[in-house]
């Protein structure tokens, strides 16, 4: 079990569940876009992680 | 009475200074790059030098936590008192809590103390809320850009093949990545108090309230004096914290230095800039915690992180209940 895909995935749902709370202010500019960033670039790293970890394994 | 808060509220941010500022050195300190008292006086000076880069977007987002038909000397002077008192007990116990949330906190029991949930009005709640949010997010986008910057700079080096050469140009690259988070440092944090002091001096009907409409119009002496007394706070360092962060955390080469730095000084220059108040000790233990993860999980220390997470959790509660009691004492001395 790839721990840190484990870790990775988890980081990514935590910053999915958050971007809905980042509030939108008058007059300044939309910050929500950090939340999804976040939560897709951690579901990527997750991927990798996950690829990485099962390509070592099977490699002798 | 109002100098006597200002003074306070800048023994806070030199304080803030000890206990916070000590994180901009810890990776420079722990890769050996540059002596403690080197290390101290580099990152001070970048801490004072920030007041004439960043906008004062943090200060604004501070002073408005409590709506200001309530704030009072003896509101600020509590939630003062709730912030110093963490901060000084998380220091005694060796844990990089934030400065940045116990203040916060302190502002927020002070206020219910005084007004109860009426202080909140739906616009520091929403200020309240970004804060909120980003106590999460900060570590995690250190992290995300640590890790990032990391296996980036250590697939270049591989396909170089010269990691020691690599190395030693990532010992000068270093004062560059600490600079650069002593810089978001001083603007984050010393902000923080500019926001405290520019709401006593509106309470205290000493400085216009508009002045928050237009954080850049902050009169200069608040400004130079914040940046000057979280500068000497740093050079007094914070030397039980240096070790927590620097080599407790997880072992960190020049390379990772700098990419833990850099990842910590990129989200800090987009916190300032977008008024959110963040802990720069948040951020760079995300960023040393990614830089770290990048090798393997294991090579984190995973129980002085649980630690630090401990005191993140009871920061923000711990300060306002310090707070709240301090307003009460204050209201039976009235």
């Amino acid at each position: 079990m790839d721990r840190r895909a484990i870790f990775f995935l988890a980081a990514a749902a935590v910053c999915g569940m958050l971007t809905p709370l980042i509030p939108i202010e008058d007059g300044k500019p939309d910050i929500t876009w950090v939340g999804k960033s976040t939560a897709v670039a951690f579901a990527i790293l997750a991927l990798l992680s996950w690829l990485d970890h099962a390509g070592r394994r099977r490699s002798p | 009475m109002v100098v006597l808060v200002v003074g306070i509220a800048l023994a806070f941010d030199f304080v803030n200074g000890f206990h916070d500022a000590a994180n901009s050195i810890a990776t420079v300190v722990a890769t050996r790059v540059l002596k403690p008292w080197q290390a101290v006086c580099w990152a001070a000076f970048f801490n004072f030098a920030a007041f004439a880069i960043l906008p004062l977007e943090v200060a604004n987002a501070i002073a408005k936590i409590v709506e200001k038909d309530f704030i009072s000397i003896g509101l600020v002077f509590a939630g003062l008192m709730g912030a110093i008192f963490w901060n000084v007990l998380t220091a005694w116990l060796g844990l990089p809590s934030s400065s940045s949330h116990a203040l916060v906190g302190g502002m927020i029991g002070a206020g219910f103390a005084k007004a109860g949930t009426d202080v909140f009005t739906h616009k520091t709640l929403v200020s309240l809320r970004k804060t909120g949010v980003f106590i999460l997010y900060s570590p995690l986008v250190g992290l995300l850009l640590g890790f990032t910057l990391i296996v980036i700079v250590m697939w270049l080096v591989h396909r170089l093949h010269a990691r020691r050469a690599v190395n030693r140009s990532f010992r000068s690259l270093q004062l560059i990545s600490a600079a650069a988070f002593s810089l978001g440092h001083g603007a984050n944090d010393a902000q923080k108090t500019m926001g405290i002091i520019a709401a006593l001096l509106i309470g205290a009907n000493k400085l216009d309230a508009s002045v928050l409409d237009n954080p850049d119009g902050l009169p200069l002496w608040i400004v130079l004096s914040c940046h000057g007394a979280i500068a000497l706070g740093t050079m007094m360092g914070g030397w039980r914290i240096v070790k927590t962060m620097g080599s407790k955390l997880t072992k960190l080469e020049p390379m990772g230095g700098v990419c833990a730095e850099s990842a910590a000084a990129a989200t800090l220059f987009f916190a300032s800039y977008n008024g959110i108040p963040v802990s720069t000790t948040h951020t760079i233990t995300g960023a040393i915690v990614g830089v770290g993860s990048a090798n393997r999980l294991s090579a984190v220390r995973w129980n002085v992180a649980r630690r630090v997470a401990w005191a993140w959790v009871l920061t923000i509660p711990g300060s306002a209940a310090v707070a709240m009691l301090s307003y009460w004492v204050v209201e039976v001395f009235n």
